[in-house]
């Protein structure tokens, strides 16, 4: 067992390793680069030229890259082309941003999918599955952003009764005003959770109900304690699995959700630096988003054999 | 910050915090809550990114320069004005030298004076590379935006001399985009990455508060020069906000009070819910700009460009726009005085535009193909989806078969910074990109020059017109006033007649704001006046 | 982004699964027969696949010619039954030729992952030990990767438009279907090598191809038909950010991208395209969740 995730750790490192050299290829393959953003068109050849050698842009790729990684080893996250602030300041306010979001969001989507999951699948041949799955997958079935954009229209504009866009505070949150502004983009995000986890819930929970032994427990009564413990503790394995995975995803930062409602985050962050082909400031994030996902992938390997032992490779 | 209830009674109580003022003093103004386009809050070290809307928030409220530009009127083109110096003039001897004298009295906002040497060190800041203060981005933008500095010098504490690399009569058009900052200011906080934590400038307004990503707050100088123009506002406080949806929604929940460009649909609706929509009128042209270097170009011969500019339905786009546009028929608007008598006057007239092509080769069954580089969004390019279709079947009326090629605003930066010929320009006919507005001739100069030609210059269509040439350099070697307008007019005549570039129309700057702002001027230009604005 | 569940069934279930062998497809088929909810949407999904091929058919006005004197004209104006969009084009024209490019955003990039990932997942799966670490790893790289950075890049040096898009959101699902087809794929194998252990060698290998194989196919198919949803959404907000399909193409993401605006001045005729891609999404994780049904497996 820990030889498995020992060996997973160690894995890591080339993972983490590939990524970061696809990052600085492909960031090097989009054309152009921060100085076409940065400064005129008609700015002298010359000039540009020396910009870009301050950059050390004009090095070949390998060595930009290996120069980046040798102080990135050391704790040194670089400072951003673009603005000249150090990277690590940016991307730690950043994530901390998106954690503000990420985690309620998680807690919501997590909690509705799997009430919605779990109500439609005991609620099997009705009509009444139907409209519990159906509003359980409202959220993989719309544009999210495209909803969050109308609630702003229906909240913000129309009651007025909820603040349009931005965080509207540093940090945490600490006060009703500060807790306002995180209701629709919380609710923005909660959804495509939502929709993933209500279906896997309700998947599983259907498999167990339709195991015999579940019938005679059933006709003791609907939410008798013993049928949702069996049925929670063989639900809840995958599902924790898909949890840890979607949490990965809402710490990424959803571009779109931090576009429509401004919130200064990692998606927003990422954004910018991709537009502006800010190397240093995406290579840092990208790298610092990737660990995080190994890190979740590689504990829910280590749960799924946990629980499962023929998820053993 | 954001909550339109508490805002009111914090302002007060923030003014005198902040300002050490009796609260209730006779120029209390409010606060002022904008909602940029920039997707980032320009730098604030007085080199501001982020284009011109940059040098429009955080460049001339904060920053000035030698020369500033005059926004009070709204009736006629922006003019320039002393600023930082009182008055210049060309060196009798040398028509290159320019000799400037300084203001006296002006300060810094940390208190430092405003002399000679202030000046030479911000010269080289842009310009000395070995410099302490030497800022690499911010002098290759410097540099562009005015390439005619070869030399400078101090002549007395309030005093100095610029040198141009030839005579240049329109030399101090150039000069407002030169912002200066404060060296002492630069030596104590040590370097412009700490700078730009605590700015200091000479403008009517200075940086109390900046969050990046987030918001830059700007509060009242009342030690500015000009007393006349200290500003009624206690604070003006900028948000980047690039997606338009958001911003609308952020002016109708009342986030904000003033938003940069509405969406052009959500006007009748802003209208109706008591805002107003306030549009400027100045030579801001979003244009096709023709490739002309292109060995199969179809533009080759004069009367193709002048053909599309005879179809185009300029009226119809700026319906589209709800009048956030205005038709564009040349570089300035026919009510300036520089636009002169053109031969051509371009309307729309799909007849003429067919006789046109008709007399080239062109017709019904060989229509004129080209393909234009459009952008999904940047800097002052509007709305250029819905704007380039409407126009690629408003062309097709007159034989145009028009396509796109749709990159992202990076990759048109780089088409642009290169020869039209060039790979980077992905085969393009043509490019839709709003350059800087062409408010006076040294911008025409910059635009249509043939030693501008890309990849050495803004003439990305490389365009080349002797008689133009030879205009232009009449201009930049007279001091004679009245001759100077004459050629100018001539040389937009030639540009108008010529046709290098589809002129379409002209953005109006539409901004929408609450009833509650009061005092706001729209000056015939990019920037405007901050300082004559109060809140209700 | 992705929907990534991981089955885990229980011995009895998957030993009965292995053991099913012929008759388990057409047993599949009687049950999906039965389901009328299914069936239903599948019939949907069928109109809406004659309606988008044979659009000329069921479209009076030209998808691509719009007044922009009749610009966002409301639902019921005459001569437009379903309004104008934001250049004057007939919103029902455009919304039947859209679904020719949504679906195909939609459906192409999941066939084409299915395709790869499902080889590549299963090769993983069965052969074990060093090459099921090698594609694992190399699963993860694409996997920790932003599929928006991915995107840009194709799309910034390939250019903008339909095919670059489903490049782009290919890769970006291939790894999913690695990981579920790896993972399904390890569990049936270790459960028949216990069974196969027994018989002779050359049995072995061919219960182990076909078993795997056809107990395998299910589950990932059930999962890759969920995720076409999330691929029209994947590109209509792929289109949002500039990227993805480009004007004038009629495609549901754009169009309910451009029309955002117009939210203000036509409601109604804003949110239809966002209707049709609710519409189909639903259609297709209804029929995805009456496969799963039908094949009684626990995704």
């Amino acid at each position: 067992m820990w030889a498995f995730t020992l060996r997973r750790l160690l894995y890591a490192v080339p993972v983490l390793l590939g990524v970061s050299m696809l990052v600085f290829a492909l960031i090097h393959l989009a054309p152009g680069d921060v100085v076409d953003i940065l400064v005129p068109p008609e700015v002298p050849k010359a000039i540009a030229d020396s910009l870009r050698q301050r950059f050390r842009l004009d090095e070949p790729l390998y060595m930009q890259y290996l120069a980046w990684l040798g102080r990135l080893l050391v704790g040194d996250f670089g400072v951003s082309f673009f603005t000249g602030r150090p990277v690590a300041e940016e991307l730690s306010g950043a994530l901390g941003n998106t954690l503000v979001l990420a985690l309620p969001a998680a807690g919501v989507g997590f909690l509705l999918g799997v009430v919605l999951g779990a109500l439609a699948a005991y609620n099997h041949d009705t009509w009444l599955d139907k409209l519990f799955s159906a509003t359980a997958i409202v959220g993989v079935s719309l544009p999210h952003y495209w909803v969050g954009i109308v609630l702003v229209a229906v909240f913000a504009v129309v009651l007025n009764v909820l603040p349009a866009q931005g965080m509207g505070f540093e940090g945490l949150p600490t006060s009703w005003e500060h807790v306002q502004h995180l209701i629709l983009p919380v609710v923005t995000l909660s959804l495509i959770p939502m929709g993933v986890i209500s279906r896997l819930v309700r998947a599983n929970v259907l498999e167990i109900l339709s195991q015999e032994f579940v019938g005679t427990l059933r006709a003791k009564g609907l939410f008798n304690r013993r049928v949702l413990y069996h049925t929670l503790k063989n639900a809840l394995p995958s599902t924790l699995a898909l949890m840890g995975l979607q949490f990965g995803y809402l710490l990424g930062g959803s571009i779109l959700v931090e576009t429509v409602f401004n919130w200064p985050g990692s998606g927003g962050l990422m954004n910018l630096a991709i537009f502006r082909r800010d190397v240093p400031v995406l290579s840092a994030t990208i790298v610092v988003l990737a660990t995080i996902f190994v890190v979740i992938n590689i504990l829910v390997d280590v749960l799924q054999a946990l629980i499962d032992p023929r998820m053993r490779r | 910050m954001f909550s339109r209830w508490t805002t009111r009674a914090a302002m007060p109580v923030a003014a005198v915090l902040a300002l050490g003022l009796p609260a209730g003093s006779a120029s209390a103004g409010g606060t002022l809550r904008i909602a940029m386009t920039a997707s980032d809050v320009p730098t604030t070290t007085g080199a501001p990114d982020n284009g011109y809307e940059g040098v429009r928030f955080l460049g001339y409220p904060v920053f000035e320069g030698l020369v500033l530009w005059d926004l009070k009127r709204a009736d006629k083109l922006a003019d320039i004005r002393p600023g930082l110096a009182e008055r210049w003039e060309q060196d009798a001897a040398d028509n290159k030298k320019w000799v400037f004298h300084l203001r006296k009295g002006a300060k810094f906002h940390d208190g430092s004076e405003f002399n000679a040497d202030a000046a030479i060190w911000n010269l080289d800041r842009y310009y000395k590379k070995d410099a302490k203060q030497f800022d690499p981005p911010g002098g290759a933008v410097a540099q562009a935006r005015n390439p005619f500095v070869a030399g400078y010098r101090k002549i007395d504490d309030y005093t100095i001399e610029i040198t141009n690399p030839r005579p240049l009569s329109y030399f101090p058009y150039m000069l407002p985009y030169m912002l200066y900052s404060s060296p002492a200011q630069f030596e104590k906080t040590g370097s412009w990455a700490e700078f730009a934590k605590a700015p200091s400038g000479t403008g009517p307004f200075k940086i109390t508060e900046f969050k990046p990503r987030v918001s830059v707050t700007l509060s009242r100088n009342d030690d500015y020069w000009e007393k006349s123009k200290v500003p009624k506002l206690d604070k003006m406080v900028l948000f980047p906000m690039p997606e338009a949806t958001t911003r609308l929604a952020a002016l109708r929940s009342g986030q904000v009070d003033w938003i940069e460009v509405p969406p052009p649909d959500a006007v009748p609706s802003l209208k109706s819910a008591g805002f107003e929509i306030v549009t400027g009128s100045y030579p801001h042209v979003w244009p096709w700009v023709l490739n002309l270097a292109k060995e199969d170009s179809p533009w080759k011969d004069v009367r193709v460009r002048r053909a599309i500019n005879y179809c185009l339905n300029r009226d119809g786009l700026v319906a589209l726009l709800n009048g956030l546009a205005e038709p564009s028929v040349g570089a300035f608007k026919p009510t300036d005085p520089q636009f002169g008598k053109p031969k051509e006057n371009y309307r729309y007239d799909p007849a003429k535009a067919k006789a046109l092509l008709n007399e080239v080769g062109f017709g019904p069954d060989k229509p004129v193909k080209a393909k234009v580089m459009i952008s999904t969004s940047g800097s002052g390019q509007m709305l250029p989806l819905p704007m380039n279709e409407f126009l690629q079947q408003n062309l097709k009326e007159c034989g145009f078969d028009i396509s796109f090629e749709v990159v992202e605003w990076g990759t048109m930066l780089v088409a642009l910074r290169n020869a039209p010929t060039a790979q980077q320009a992905l085969g393009s006919d043509a490019m839709n990109i709003s350059l800087p507005p062409a408010t006076d001739v040294s911008q025409i100069a910059l635009y249509f020059l043939s030693t501008n030609a890309a990849p050495n210059g803004r003439n990305w269509a490389n365009w080349k017109n002797a008689e133009f040439d030879q205009v232009i350099d009449r201009i930049e070697k007279s001091s004679d006033e009245a001759e100077i307008l004459k050629n100018t007019q001539r040389a937009h005549e030639i540009i108008v007649d010529e046709a290098p570039w589809a002129f379409i129309v002209h953005d109006r700057n539409p901004r929408a704001m609450t009833k509650k702002v009061k005092g706001f001027i729209s000056a015939q230009s990019w920037f405007q006046d901050f300082t004559a604005v109060d809140m209700e | 982004m992705a929907d990534v569940a991981v089955p885990s069934t229980d011995a009895a279930t998957a030993l009965k699964r292995a053991q099913q062998g012929k008759g388990y497809w057409r047993r599949v088929w009687e049950r999906l027969r039965e389901d009328k909810v299914t069936l239903a949407v599948i019939g949907v999904l069928a109109m809406l696949l004659v309606m988008v091929v044979f659009a000329p058919w069921f479209t009076i006005h030209d998808p691509y010619t719009g007044s922009v004197l009749r610009r966002l004209k409301p639902v019921g104006t005459p001569g437009h039954w379903l309004g104008t969009d934001e250049v004057g084009r007939d919103l029902w024209s455009r919304m039947v030729y859209g679904g020719r490019l949504s679906l195909l955003a939609g459906v192409v990039p999941v066939f084409l992952a299915l395709l790869i990932g499902g080889f590549l997942g299963i090769l993983a799966g069965y052969a074990g030990g060093l090459l099921n670490s090698a594609v694992m790893r190399l699963t993860d790289v694409l996997y920790a990767f932003p599929s928006i950075l991915l995107a840009i890049a194709i799309t910034g040096i390939l250019g903008a438009g339909l095919q670059n898009t489903i490049l782009a959101l290919t890769i970006s699902f291939i790894p999913p279907i690695i990981r579920i087809s790896e993972s399904v794929t390890t569990q049936v194998r270790n459960l028949d090598f216990v069974e196969a252990a027994r018989a002779s060698g050359a049995r072995r290998l061919t219960i182990m191809r076909y078993h795997i194989l056809n107990n395998v196919l299910g589950p990932i198919l059930v999962y890759a038909t969920s995720l076409i949803s999330i691929c029209i959404i994947l590109a209509a907000g792929l289109s949002f950010l500039g990227l993805g399909v480009t004007p004038p193409s009629a495609e549901w993401g754009l169009m309910l991208n451009n029309l955002r605006q117009g939210i203000w001045a036509s409601p109604l005729v804003a949110a239809l395209p966002g209707v049709m891609i609710f519409v189909t999404s639903m259609c297709f994780n209804l029929m995805s969740d009456g496969l799963r049904q039908a094949m009684d497996v626990r995704l």
